[in-house]
């Protein structure tokens, strides 16, 4: 076969043509791009040896365009608020499921990323957001320059805000049961939940108005609220319920939420409750 | 076709595909001599230096939206590692501030301030105004875009609304005298002391116009309308404060040229803004009301009968209702016992009794009558009261003392302007005010 060999010659020619062909004795020079680390504050290093290195969660506290919403009318937190809020996030949070969940459990499941913000979201419709998780992966909190740790309903508040969001990461990870929950209070749920007085809402069976949204709401508020109250608070805003109805309607969520976390992390909920109780307390007596 | 030609071809198709492919012909034009990197480094560099290069730092009257807010002073003092140094006028607290910054890439180089300090007070989306911003706080930003020099000036576009910043100069004197802007700021909302009528007046050299002029203290914002008809300019312009006067945006155009730099005169409280070959531009203050109106005529002698009412629970505060007269009220009041006050002042026109002023009374005291006769000033278009007498509604009375001060406002010898409102303030009657000619006297009636 002469056209074959000659074929197989003229194929390596071909190849060698395009492996040499276009060589270029210009080497890449050293990269234009500035990548030199920003100089480090003590607030940076506390960030890295708390948040950075033992949990891989990213704090942004400087303002960046693309990780807030810039037709809101926000600010930045005051440096000096920076940390108070942290360690609030690290008490209540980090410590509370690590001690329940184990030592990995918020290692595997947690924000990539907190981002502090700290002005006030307000809505056109006159509410505030206080939070916000996104895809399981960053959380977002709001008004950290008006944290003010020596009053208690202050700090509820911050910390009702980290334990929402955390719940909203943990259902986006592992989805809880939404048609049970669903079927438990059917009628309810309004998109102008903020018209509504939270006595209202209870008697209905809604743990707060915001509950009211949605279920993905109703399940974050149910959870982090039993979180948030201590098991006496807890027992006795239960016993103030009138309707028969709405305290078996909270009875039937708070076992859902406790099932799930069973079921979905192996954790026992109540054990949480009482860690996140003897946490809140410390924090809000220091 | 025969197999082996395709082959032949394709063979011979490659082969001039390599043979040409290797051209390094670049014929594009080349707009840039540089890459889009070493472009973007050197404006961040730029932009890095001038910032660093001020030795009293960089001052900025920041407009965040010209037509419904003022500016707001600002005044940067850049360090290299990446600190900034700020005050603001926005409100008392005009001490200096430290927080970080950066020069961060965003659709161009901006700076931005990345912790919180003054200029993020523009941006607190729960602390506005007014309701219309509502969520949007001061509609401010603090990343700004860099968009070049110009005449020692560093320009910026905001990030948010593309709003342009001009960071200027600044020296020692702007940052020991800022607190004087608030200073001005009480010249602009204007005291009481002074005239109850202000107005805009430009002139360009030949041909004068007259603007109302109504300043909101809250938005920083003025208003100013034409007075003239057919003429029907307005000068809407937010006011930044200076130690000596105001900066206004955008700009009053008069006679093709632009003022923006108003002087405070603190002898009349007015503020002139002077251009070239006899441009100016003066807020100002008068005695006499912008537009005269005829309806002082309703109430002389031969017309029907009209009573107009200050009735204290709806009217004292009336924002018409002027200081002045609120306190010979307060006076009046404070000479009677403390169950009986100034209820109302009534007075009637052409009645069946005549011309006189009620001043009526709670507590139980019985009303008092200044009965008098009116005539008019048709030049300057006011109506004047002429004493006659003083009854208790059943005999004479000498002249009341305690009610003197505040009753010779209404027989001001020069008189006093009347005008028919357009507004109503609780109830439908319509709105009448008496303004004095001379003094700062001006009361809110009720037609009843």
């Amino acid at each position: 076969m002469k056209l074959f060999k000659y074929n197989k010659f003229a194929f390596m020619a071909m190849v060698s043509a395009a492996l040499i062909s276009c060589a270029s004795d210009d080497q890449p020079g050293e990269s234009q791009l500035d990548y030199t680390q920003p100089t480090k504050t003590a607030l940076d290093k506390w960030i890295a040896t708390t948040y950075l290195n033992p949990f891989n969660i990213n704090v942004q506290y400087k303002w960046n365009q693309n990780t807030v919403d810039n037709s809101r009318y926000l600010f930045p937190p005051t440096i000096d608020k920076v940390k108070p809020a942290l360690e609030i996030v690290e008490e209540i949070w980090l410590k509370s499921y690590s001690t329940i969940g184990g030592a990995d459990f918020v290692k595997k499941i947690a924000p990539r990323e907190i981002v502090l913000v700290g002005g006030v979201n307000l809505n056109s419709v006159g509410t505030r957001t206080l939070g916000l998780a996104e895809g399981g992966q960053r959380v977002t909190l709001f008004e950290t320059d008006y944290i003010d740790q020596s009053d208690r309903a202050n700090v509820s508040e911050f910390i009702h805000t980290i334990q929402h969001e955390y719940i909203h990461i943990l259902n986006q990870n592992k989805p809880f049961d939404e048609k049970a929950w669903a079927a438990v209070t059917p009628v309810g749920y309004t998109a102008d939940w903020y018209n509504y007085d939270i006595p209202e809402s209870n008697e209905i069976g809604f743990i707060t108005s915001y509950a009211r949204s949605n279920i993905n709401e109703d399940f974050a508020e149910t959870a982090s609220m039993i979180l948030i109250f201590t098991k006496a608070e807890y027992e006795a805003f239960l016993d103030g319920i009138e309707s028969p109805f709405a305290y078996q309607a909270l009875k039937t969520k708070e076992a859902l939420v406790v099932k799930y976390f069973k079921e979905a992390f192996n954790m026992d909920f109540y054990a949480l409750r009482d860690e996140a109780e003897k946490n809140t307390t410390g924090v809000i007596n220091n | 076709m025969k197999i082996k030609n395709i082959y032949k071809y394709l063979f011979a198709a490659i082969l001039i595909l390599h043979l040409s492919a290797c051209n390094n012909n670049t014929d594009a034009e080349q707009l840039f001599n540089q890459t889009p990197t070493e472009r973007l480094n050197a404006q961040k560099s730029e932009l890095s230096e001038a910032l660093l290069a001020s030795q009293f730092g960089w001052k900025a009257v920041y407009f965040t939206d010209n037509t419904v807010l003022g500016g707001y002073t600002h005044l940067f003092k850049f360090a290299q590692d990446g600190t900034v140094e700020m005050a603001s006028d926005f409100d008392a607290d005009t001490d200096v501030y430290k927080s970080e910054y950066e020069i961060q890439l965003g659709s161009t180089v901006s700076l931005t301030f990345t912790t919180k300090n003054r200029i993020h007070l523009l941006s607190e989306s729960d602390n506005y105004p007014i309701p219309a911003l509502r969520a949007k706080g001061y509609l401010g930003d603090f990343q700004f875009l860099y968009y070049g020099q110009e005449n020692g000036e560093i320009i910026f576009k905001a990030n948010r609304n593309g709003t342009e910043i001009r960071f200027v100069k600044a020296t020692a004197d702007d940052w020991a005298n800022l607190s004087k802007n608030l200073v001005m700021e009480q010249n602009v909302i204007g005291s009481d002391e002074r005239p109850l009528f202000r107005l805009l007046e430009t002139t360009d050299g030949t041909t004068t116009h007259k603007f109302d002029f109504a300043f909101s203290e809250v938005t920083r914002f003025a208003e100013s309308n034409s007075i003239e008809s057919g003429y029907s300019i307005s000068y809407n312009m937010g006011v930044g404060y200076t130690p000596t006067g105001i900066v206004v945006s955008p700009a009053v155009e008069v006679g093709g040229q632009k003022l923006t730099n108003f002087v405070y005169n603190d002898a009349d409280g007015s503020f002139t803004a002077t251009g070239t070959g006899g441009v100016k531009a003066t807020i100002k203050y008068s005695n006499k009301p912008l537009i005269l109106t005829d309806d002082y005529k309703n109430f002389l002698d031969a017309k029907p009968q009209m009573v107009l009412g200050y009735i204290a629970a709806n009217l004292y505060t009336a924002p018409t209702t002027s200081t002045l007269a609120k306190s010979l009220i307060d006076e009046v009041n404070a000479t009677l016992p403390a169950n009986q006050k100034i209820s109302r002042v009534q007075i009637y026109f052409n009645s069946p009794y005549g011309n006189y002023v009620e001043y009526r009374f709670s507590g139980g005291k019985p009303s008092l009558y200044h009965n008098f006769t009116t005539s008019a000033d048709d030049t300057n278009k006011t109506i004047l009261f002429t004493h006659d007498s003083w009854d208790n509604g059943a005999a004479y009375i000498p002249a009341p003392a305690f009610l003197k001060k505040l009753d010779d406002e209404f027989f001001n010898p020069s008189g006093l302007y009347i005008k028919k409102e357009a507004f109503k303030i609780t109830y439908s009657n319509t709105i009448y005010t008496i303004t004095s000619s001379t003094s700062n006297f001006r009361i809110t009636t009720y037609q009843l």
